[in-house]
């Protein structure tokens, strides 16, 4: 075909719905794309298909019963959102926990970051052609952490484990050691992600240099935890603004480079490591007491507000209590690390060809469960 | 020019067939290692001292107190008393499994351990009147241990 011929065709932009019921769309999320041939030229992310009004919900609960909610919002992190809205809880109560729970509490909070980061790598792997191996490595070593939280707290999705004052029981005889082997075989199985993946000729090429996130756009769109990481941003709530016991415990904090899909998986890789060095440590200085408390129906702040964070698997999750003295909280507001993180794609796609998007949206690991909440 | 785009190629081969080679050396180390699946129906997973199946009553311990229903977050557990010789006799104890999300925390709060979270799983019902128990009856769950399917 010769340049006149061409030059007499005339194209014009398509537009197709990816989603709500598209696999690599990680939940019911639809994206509306603009095509120019196989180039997007825009995105548009409609959110919403799994809105449940959770912060409706908690102005009609009181403050223990909405702890069974948080387990909805990031359900492969449900021990991390327990965490957070009990602590934002506890913060809204001024009450002290002991120190066996405090450890007790980042144990669980750090296995199931694991837990979430094996499933934001294996479904990564899966979105750029790496069918079904690693993701069913990685969903044999999540098994081992949910038979772990079985034996701890008797579920194996919705754990609501955490209770405000403590947690709901103390650790199991023998659980220790089992969490012992478990960190023993879970350092070689990321070696071995290391050798599957990360340096992988075909996974180099499908995700270095794909969808670039600067540092002072990942900081305008409020973007956090290992997608900022991965920009090179050194931010982590539990290095900079240590809760519970962080503070004791030694560990780094991954950053990426260029802030490309590969990084943002290296640096997930890379929490694995630095979460196993974190359960060993807990493991070994836990101390003796009582971590349980009695459950308490009724919790009866004093009028006030506050806003506490914690770093999630997902970013920077955030709980905004106001109380007005009664039982039940007058406003309760979630700031949820997906909702950020998502709103920041359509600047990623943008130039891009159809099949990085799946590529960008397995690398910046969205949940639809807390972005709609 | 050519030269170095053949270099390139075979520098680019040699490179896959080495992330080839490792990867299927991990393959191969996982074919040797013993099966971890269960054949499901036949072969079950014995659930844990903790685990959460349906909510399960001991009628004589009850004390009628009503923690239960007030922490209960989504209201499936319903109660009604009756005054017999000056004391209180439960003369109705209602679940309904369709709403419950098995938090377990009407276990916990429980004062005499009379409601607790027995260990059964498979818990789908063709039927949705089945789905609402009634707790007083003692033969409510014989029908769910002995089959999968109801």
């Amino acid at each position: 075909m010769n340049t006149s011929q061409t030059k007499d065709i005339c194209t014009e932009e398509f537009l197709i719905n990816m989603g709500p019921q598209h696999p690599s769309t990680h939940g019911v999320l639809s994206l509306e794309l603009k095509l120019d041939g196989e180039m997007i030229r825009d995105c548009t992310a409609h959110i919403g298909y799994l809105h449940r009004s959770m912060e409706k919900l908690a102005e009609n609960r009181t403050y223990t019963q909405f702890i069974p909610y948080t387990d909805r919002l990031d359900y492969v992190a449900s021990m991390n959102n327990n965490m957070g809205y009990v602590m934002a809880v506890e913060k809204l109560l001024n009450l002290e926990i002991s120190d066996r729970a405090k450890y007790i509490r980042v144990i669980a909070a750090e296995l199931n970051r694991i837990a979430s980061h094996l499933i934001a790598i294996g479904t990564f792997a899966q979105d750029l052609g790496a069918f079904a191996t690693p993701l069913f490595y990685c969903f044999r070593e999540r098994e081992k952490i949910i038979d772990i939280f079985d034996q701890i707290c008797g579920n194996r999705l919705t754990y609501n484990y955490m209770r405000i004052g403590g947690v709901q029981f103390d650790l199991p005889k023998g659980i220790d050691e089992k969490i012992k082997k478990f960190i023993k075989y879970m350092r070689s199985k990321v070696d071995d992600y290391d050798w599957l993946l990360t340096y992988n000729t075909i996974f180099l090429a499908r995700s270095k240099h794909i969808g670039l996130l600067p540092k002072d756009l990942a900081i305008n769109y409020s973007v956090s935890g290992p997608n900022l990481r991965a920009s090179g941003v050194k931010w982590d709530l539990r290095k900079d603004e240590p809760y519970l016991v962080y503070e004791k415990l030694e560990f780094d904090i991954p950053v990426g480079e260029n802030g490309d899909s590969w990084d943002r998986y290296k640096v997930r890789l890379e929490e694995i490591r630095q979460s196993l060095k974190i359960v060993e440590q807990a493991l070994g200085a836990l101390p003796e007491g009582d971590p349980t408390v009695k459950i308490g129906r009724i919790h009866k702040p004093s009028p006030s507000e506050i806003y506490l964070r914690t770093e999630n698997p997902r970013g920077e999750l955030g709980f905004f209590i106001i109380s007005d003295g009664s039982a039940y909280p007058y406003r309760l507001k979630i700031r949820s690390p997906s909702f950020s993180n998502l709103a920041v794609l359509p600047e990623l796609v943008k130039g891009l060809k159809i099949a990085d998007i799946v590529c960008i949206l397995g690398s910046l690991d969205i949940l639809m469960g807390e972005t709609d909440r | 020019m050519v030269i170095i785009k053949i270099i390139k190629l075979s520098k680019d081969l040699v490179i896959g067939a080495w992330s080839l080679i490792k990867g299927l050396v991990i393959t191969l180390k996982n074919c040797f290692i013993p099966a971890i699946t269960l054949q499901y129906p036949a072969q079950k997973q014995p659930m844990t001292d903790r685990f959460r199946g349906l909510v399960d009553l001991h009628p004589e311990k009850c004390i009628i107190c009503y923690q239960c229903v007030k922490i209960c977050p989504v209201a499936c557990l319903a109660i009604a008393h009756k005054q017999e010789n000056n004391k209180k006799v439960i003369s109705e104890f209602k679940y309904n499994m369709e709403l419950c999300c098995f938090c377990g925390m009407c276990q916990q709060v429980c004062p005499t351990s009379a409601i607790y979270m027995n260990k059964i799983y498979e818990i789908s019902v063709y039927d949705r009147d089945k789905t609402h128990i009634n707790l007083l009856n003692p033969g409510k769950y014989i029908e769910w241990l002995n089959t999968s399917i109801k």
